[in-house]
């Protein structure tokens, strides 16, 4: 089990560390850990298990924030990393946002929730609407009424009724002044364009957000026209899993406000909204390059936010690029960003110019990959579709609410 | 003025950010300590309070000590506000282990809250006051437990379950069984909740009781789903080792379809590529074509087999046995097999794992997925595969994780993924490990149908910026171009132009690209000329040493395949003479043995011409500046001397036959088929799939293979389970010999041979039998009345003498020669066997012990002199010199103090006055600040130094010994002091030593092992060093009828540990052996207690090498306090590799 969490700064300060078990551990581990992050790069930043010579390390990183958890002995390595995940999206819930001044500045509040989440090395209570009840958010009201009474207290003297419940996610009997409910599919395209145009891959990973402000206890059953496409799910707990098995419906009891219902993924498409041609040709030391953005099937509704991006190779001295539409900024990262938004009527979009080498390289030797964004607003690329939703055990109907978006996930074309 | 406009940018900013920071607890973590704490904690008002602990918790966060104000801060436990109370109890649990004394004041605080009537309150006090791990509390917090276990509230409960684990750390023996069978009574509870949390106790408390299991298997199953996902993770585990332990494998399972598996390939049309492919070559075991049949599920037969015995038997064993594999077969043939069809248990077992699959916790669908691993028919388990594949959508950090476990599925089942390769390709944000883990897997998965799109792919990575990964890349596709013989052309033209396009930053890029072609092109040479030749001809071009020597080797390796080659052969001989002197050394061996080679096969026109070429090389190679290309070129020179030197004159018939047997000798250096490696797959080690252990490629302490099938067999659950529990306990002594009794044979075979045995002390054995068997202990203590060593027999077998469980198998399976008994009394040592450290066995010296006798030396207690320090050397102290030595008496003052006898004496004629040794009062740098505080703050504290008596007068050599008391805060570090003499000061430095922080602790030989298997894994230090002192007490001591070598060296040792640190010395075994000389395996076991918390530390030496040479030494030191134990470790090693004075 897990021995002690450390949160870490992005200079490598131990802005916290919470000793779980009576097996302490030095907080010098951290300094240890930071030394080869340093050593080794971004390697070692991304690899989610160290061992070091004293612990095994868990590593989790957001936003800046290195979420660090030791511990001795065996333990299911995902069960940590999915702890600090955990861990990072309540508390960049509960801080709107995370970053080291917002840890700073509410370390009582970090303190408290992770004494609530984690006892002895074992997560305790991880539903983020229990924790709300226990522990209150800072907002601005409690933090002026604190600058003004000088008293304020965000620890709860109750326990959350819904602790000892069947449906431990939904606070009990909660009275909501509007009685809604909203489904979201949210969805993420990722695709694999190879250097000759082809589609090497092209799926999506979707999420059905649902937001939901109902009194009572009810009890919901959501079906899709056509279920079958769906290739991977992954549910929420509150999802009954035998009516899936069986009939593929959701069923299931909503905790109170914005959660995600489902997430799920479809492979294998072949339709992809945009297309973006690079042609890149190099030779004495320079390097033209022209890129070309138009729509290849028309998703029928409009299509922005788009934006192209690829990384400059280190041996670009300097590169000078002029879009036809849009405004190309390059960033000191040597990563340069051209944002086209939406597709204008009359042209298609084409970004061109120069780069040029380092000296004593005739050509480019790696050409860059380019990144695509865009967003479709109320259409789930997919093709799936909700059937209908229908409620049980509430007073009177409510409002129903069903919405689409398709966003560019890791849109890659090759060049 | 205007300059501070200037500054808007910033300055407005941070405003900005102060205004959004106003009433959060900003300030107090910015400068937590601006104000006095201590007045704020004592406060009538709650909002005081809780900014004074605020600030303590911004300390703590910050690593500052702030455990001072602990006895302020318990008062405030009585604080009727709730915020009070929490951000008390998160001080309390921070630091109850470091002031014990204070905590126990705040225990009637938590029995008066545990009869709360607001359950949050009850299930505060009760995790806080578990969480103070205080032994003396255990009972209480025990009772709490109970009590808390019957609350109405399932939260409560919930955190009853949660404080059993921590109860069970302090490991209090007379509490082990309350605890049981609280676990016991919350896996009994009705709320899923509860039994999550249970269950995370069952597993940490006992998880090898598994009857506990078996009462509630069934409503476990059922109510898995309901559990709470980390709950989940653990039941999962359980239930699966309980399954097995039970009703053992299931026969169509993936574990046990080895054995049928080649029925399967040779009944499928398949059989003729299988066959083919396997000829071709052994050592790569992804050479199968599978033939995507699915359901038949083509496994790597060898893998599978690997993976499934690594599961149950933890790879160190198997590995370390590999060798006897039909002894391992046969006893797998044993196991008991059940069905998945017909076992209702594992029936439902399956089907209540099979929706968690679908979880949105990555770490619980990994479990379940393990469970259908192991436990499902093979034609199911391709229901592990989309959610696998899915949980590479959760996170970055669990894609690794995940990645590390589909490699090995899809190593020992390609076919399971092959559909799937598409998932396998590089995304933008992989990290460097990901994408060498998703390479291997495709390299492993790929199939006819899907090779050429994954070759698709590996063009475009080869062009990755990362130029490791594109290395990577190129081996991948020459690992697949040697699968997949249709594609190898593509891939050879492929890896030829990034051959000749590579620059020189490329280096990694083009020794792969060469190496994978060298692999290709060996495996079909002949049909490969024109690569070779072209390689050659770009020798030119390429200038990476390794990669020149490289086509340098195929040059010579080849020389005589097809028609271009043979004819370009003079002229690549004759550049390579030529730039032989600038090569580097690795491509100058390279170019010496291909000319060795070419000479071997040259047909006799040539053969003069190349003779030619190869005398000049080996000319220039004899005055090559570096050895190894002398010694190379006068190996070769005299290897193929019959080649060089034929045209000499003729010879005598001697020298026929010598370069007969010269060209026989050359022609298998040179022509010798060279293997691949096909040891790859058997250091593949292999740990249960969502395992630490399978991440890090080590056994973590704490990890245990799955129980042995089938071990737990009972009619009857409720009357056998404390049998079975008994049983399981590894470390317990009584089971152990018990175990042990069923081997009769074995035992009395070694008693047999010992017996036969010359062994020297035959007659003693026999005569100190009486008397030394009960006077073990007096012994001890009568220093004086047995001047004779008494030895007796203690222990015949091994258990006892070897607290390590894993080892004892090994060692019995070897003494023994009938292996058919001991594979029948296997299955109860497995169970016994799992414990946790099984991968430090690899420390214990791997010599063969039939058995072992204990000796206990009785007068060693005289020898033991302490070393003298000198403190103050009499030059310098106007001749007065001060000496002193760590005494081995403890200190009735305090425990944290360590006594020393100093001696005073005047070297000088003149009488000396008013001396003392007080502590050096200049030294209140910021780094003792704390240390003072806490002094000041609180009461019972100890100071550096006790304050000694001064010494009025001391007449000329006069000597007067004195006791201090010091306190050494550090154990590195010496203290100063100040000795005054004569009214002038002298500073001197006290330097600790180690040894000394410890008292003895008397224990024999049953508690040293059971504490010792209480250490294991991080607790345990070893180190080796090399002892000398032994040679020469064995050449002084000339008696050698009364002494013995083993009992000198033994007692040398002893004498030579007890001199230095204060420990009690638990025993001294010996090895009875044949071998007179052989010192190999004499153990030395000392115990003794940290002074200042009484943690106890054991020290074990184990000794190697024969009596009269240096001998080699284990040290082995077990102790909680990780900085103690190896500072400890690292005195007693210095202190045996330093030769001894005199």
């Amino acid at each position: 089990m897990m021995q002690c969490i450390f949160l870490l700064s992005d200079s490598g300060e131990v802005m916290l560390e919470k000793q779980l078990t009576g097996h302490r551990v030095d907080r010098s581990i951290c300094a240890w850990f930071w030394e080869q992050s340093i050593a080794q790069g971004d390697s070692f930043k991304f690899m989610p298990v160290i061992a070091s010579p004293t612990h095994y390390i868990f590593q989790v990183f957001r936003e800046g924030i290195t979420f660090l958890a030791c511990t001795q002995v065996e333990m299911p390595p995902l069960m940590a990393t999915e702890f600090l995940c955990r861990v990072a999206d309540v508390l960049s819930d509960y801080l709107g946002g995370l970053n080291e001044d917002l840890i700073k500045d509410n370390f009582v509040i970090v303190y408290e929730l992770l004494d609530e989440m984690i006892d002895n090395g074992f997560p305790l209570t991880t539903e983020p609407n229990i924790l709300r009840e226990m522990i209150a958010p800072p907002n601005i009201v409690s933090k002026m009424l604190s600058v003004v009474t000088g008293t304020s207290s965000n620890v709860s003297n109750t326990l959350p009724v819904a602790t000892a419940s069947c449906v431990p996610w939904r606070k009990m009997d909660p009275k909501n002044t509007s009685n809604e409910v909203y489904v979201d599919l949210v969805e993420e395209m990722d695709a694999i364009i190879s250097r000759d145009g082809t589609l090497v891959k092209c799926e999506i990973y979707g999420e059905v957000q649902v937001n939901s402000h109902l009194s009572g206890l009810p009890d919901l059953t959501l079906s899709f026209a056509n279920a079958s496409i769906l290739n991977d799910v992954r549910f929420h707990p509150c999802v009954r899993l035998r009516p899936w098995e069986s009939q593929q419906i959701l069923s299931f009891v909503p905790p109170d406000g914005q959660f995600k219902l489902m997430s799920y993924r479809v492979k294998k498409l072949k339709n992809i909204p945009i297309y973006v041609k690079p042609q890149l040709s190099s030779d004495s030391g320079m390097c033209r390059i022209s890129v070309l953005v138009g729509i290849k099937n028309d998703p029928r509704k409009p299509i922005d936010s788009i934006t192209v991006e690829f990384q400059l190779p280190p041996c670009v001295l300097s590169a000078n690029l002029t879009p036809n539409h849009g405004t190309v900024n390059i960033l000191a990262s040597k990563t340069c960003s051209w944002s086209i938004g939406r597709l204008p009527k009359d042209k298609a979009p084409s970004l061109s110019g120069t780069l040029v080498l380092a000296a004593g390289l005739e050509r480019l030797p790696v050409f860059p990959t380019f990144q695509v964004g865009f967003r479709v607003m109320g259409i789930a690329l997919s093709g799936l579709q909700m059937d209908k939703l229908d409620f049980k055990n509430l007073p009177s109907r409510p409002y129903k609410g069903f919405r689409g978006l398709t966003r560019a996930g890791e849109y890659q074309v090759r060049s | 003025m205007f300059t501070q406009f200037g500054a808007t940018a910033e300055s407005l900013s941070k405003a900005s950010t102060m205004v959004f920071r106003i009433g959060t607890d900003a300030h107090l973590y910015d400068d937590p300590d601006d104000v006095n704490i201590a007045p704020l904690l004592d406060s009538k008002f709650d909002s005081e309070k809780c900014e004074a602990l605020k600030r303590l918790l911004a300390l703590i966060a910050q690593g500052f000590d702030v455990s001072n104000f602990f006895p302020q801060v318990v008062k405030n436990v009585a604080s009727q506000s709730i915020e009070v109370k929490k951000l008390v109890y998160l001080y309390l649990l921070h630091y109850a282990e470091k002031r014990p004394n204070e905590a126990l004041l705040s225990i009637n605080y938590f029995q008066k809250d545990l009869g709360d009537t607001n359950p949050l309150v009850r299930a505060w006090a009760l995790r806080t006051m578990a969480g103070i791990r205080l032994h003396v509390i255990a009972p209480l917090v025990l009772v709490a437990v109970s009590k808390c276990a019957r609350d109405p509230s399932v939260y409560v409960r919930k955190c009853a379950a949660n404080a059993l684990p921590k109860v069970h750390d302090l490991r209090l023996e007379e509490n082990t069984a309350a605890i049981e069978e609280l676990v016991g009574f919350l896996l009994n509870d009705n709320s899923p909740g509860v039994i999550g949390a249970a269950a995370a106790a069952f597993a940490s408390v006992c998880p090898t009781n598994l009857s506990l299991i078996g009462r509630n298997y069934r409503r476990l199953c059922e109510t898995l789903p309901d559990v709470e996902e980390w709950g989940q993770i653990v039941l999962i585990g359980i239930l699966l080792r309980y399954a097995i332990a039970r009703h053992g494998l299931v026969k169509e399972s993936i574990m046990l379809s080895s054995r049928d598996l080649e029925n399967i390939a040779s009944e499928n049309g398949a059989s003729d590529t299988y066959q083919k492919g396997n000829e071709d070559s052994n050592a790569y075991f992804g050479l199968k074509e599978s033939n995507a049949d699915l359901t038949n599920g083509v496994c790597k037969s060898e893998v599978v087999d690997i993976v499934s015995r690594s599961y149950l038997e933890g790879p160190d064993k198997y590995l370390s046995k590999h060798r006897c594999a039909d002894v391992l077969s046969s006893e797998l043939e044993g196991l008991h097999f059940t069905s998945a069809k017909d076992n209702e248990d594992i029936k439902i077992l399956l089907l209540c794992t099979s929706p968690l699959l679908w979880s949105h916790n990555s770490a619980v669908v990994l479990a379940a997925a393990g469970v259908h691993w192991i436990m499902a028919p093979k034609e199911d388990i391709q229901k592990i595969v989309k959610p696998l594949l899915f949980l590479m959508r959760s996170s970055n950090s669990s894609k690794y994780v995940v990645l590390c476990n589909i490699q090995v599925f899809s190593k020992a089942v390609p076919s399971l993924f092959a559909p799937h390769f598409e998932d396998f390709f590089m995304s933008p944000s992989d990290s460097y490990q990901v994408k060498a883990l998703k390479l291997e897997i495709l390299s492993t998965i790929a199939t006819e149908s899907s090779i050429s799109s994954i070759f698709q792919e590996f063009q475009d990575y080869v062009k990755d910026p990362d130029r490791k990964f594109a290395a990577d890349t190129v081996a991948a596709i020459g690992l697949c171009a040697q699968q997949f013989p249709k594609v190898a052309n593509t891939c050879l033209e492929g890896l030829l132009a990034l051959a000749s396009h590579a620059t020189d930053g490329e280096a990694i890029v083009l020794l792969q690209a060469i190496y994978s072609i060298k692999a290709i092109i060996g495996k079909d040479p002949s049909s490969n000329e024109k690569v070779i030749v072209h390689l050659i001809r770009s020798l030119e071009s390429i200038r990476v040493p390794a990669a020149r020597g490289m086509i340098i080797w195929m040059v010579g390796e080849y020389s005589d395949i097809g028609n271009v080659i043979p004819k370009v052969l003079p002229v690549v001989l004759k550049y390579l003479a030529r730039c032989f002197t600038v090569e580097e050394v690795e491509t100058k061996l390279q170019i010496l043995n291909a000319c060795g080679k070419v000479l071997l096969h040259s047909k006799e026109e040539e053969l003069w011409a190349y003779r030619k070429v190869l005398s000049y090389m080996l000319d220039l190679a004899r005055c090559d500046l570096n050895y190894d290309i002398r010694d190379r070129a006068r190996f070769i020179k005299e290897l193929l001397s019959c080649y060089i030197g034929s045209s000499d004159t003729e010879e005598g018939k001697a020298q026929q036959e010598s370069r007969d047997v010269s060209r026989v000798l050359a022609g298998r250096i040179f022509g010798g088929q060279i293997k691949a490696p096909s040891s790859e797959q058997f250091s593949a080690r292999f740990y249960l799939p969502g395992s630490l252990s399978h991440v890090v490629l080590h056994a973590a302490p704490g990890y245990e293979p799955l129980p042995r099938p089938c071990s737990l067999n009972f009619e009857d659950p409720s009357i056998n389970s404390n049998i079975v529990e008994g049983a399981k306990r590894p470390g317990d002594g009584a089971t152990q010999s018990e175990s042990y009794t069923d081997d009769p044979d074995s035992v009395s075979g070694s008693l047999n041979e010992e017996s036969t045995s010359d062994y020297s002390y035959a007659d003693s054995i026999g005569g100190s039998d009486g008397t030394g068997g009960s006077n073990v202990s007096s012994s001890l203590s009568e220093v004086d009345v047995h001047k004779e060593p008494l030895i007796h027999l203690s222990e015949v077998g091994y258990p006892n003498a070897n607290p390590d469980g894993g080892s004892h198998v090994d060692n019995q399976y070897s003494g023994s020669n009938n292996l058919g008994e001991l594979i029948s009394t296997r299955s109860l040592e497995s169970w016994l066997d799992e414990n946790p450290n099984s991968g430090h066995n690899l420390s214990e010296p791997s010599s063969i012990r039939k058995s072992s006798a204990r000796i206990s030396i009785g007068h060693i207690h005289g020898r033991v002199e302490p070393k003298i320090c000198a403190l103050l050397d009499p030059a310098n102290g106007n001749g007065l010199s001060v000496d002193y030595a760590f005494s081995s008496e403890l200190s009735s003052l305090s425990p944290l103090l360590v006594c020393l006898q100093v001696s005073f004496k005047n070297c000088s004629t003149e009488p000396m006055m008013n001396l003392q040794l007080v502590e050096d009062n200049k030294r209140q740098d910021s780094s003792d600040h704390a240390s003072a505080m806490t002094e000041s703050s609180s009461h019972g504290d100890v100071p550096s130094l006790v304050p000694m008596e001064e010494i009025a007068n001391l007449g000329p050599s006069e000597t007067i010994n004195i006791m201090l008391q010091v306190r050494f805060r550090h154990h590195l570090l010496p203290l100063k002091l100040v000795l005054w003499c004569n009214g002038k000061t002298y500073p001197v430095k006290l330097r600790p030593d180690i040894g000394y922080f410890v008292r003895p602790l008397p224990m024999d030989i049953g508690v040293f092992s059971a504490k010792e298997a209480q250490l294991p894994g991080m607790f345990e230090y070893t180190r080796r060093c090399i002892f000398t002192d032994h040679i020469g007490e064995l050449k002084k001591g000339d008696k050698p009828g009364t002494n013995d070598q083993f009992l000198v060296i033994c007692e040398c040792l002893a004498v030579k540990v007890l001199s230095n640190a204060n420990f009690f010395l638990v025993s001294v075994d010996m090895p009875v052996s044949a071998n007179l000389d052989d010192a190999s395996g004499l153990r030395l076991r000392f115990s003794g207690e940290l002074l200042s918390n009484s943690v106890p530390c054991l020290v074990t030496l184990v000794l190697e090498g024969t009596c009269f040479e240096p001998l080699n030494i284990l040290v082995k030191v077990n102790c909680e306090e990780t900085v103690f134990g190896l500072n400890l470790l690292n005195r007693i090693v210095n202190l045996l590799a330093e030769p001894a004075r005199g």
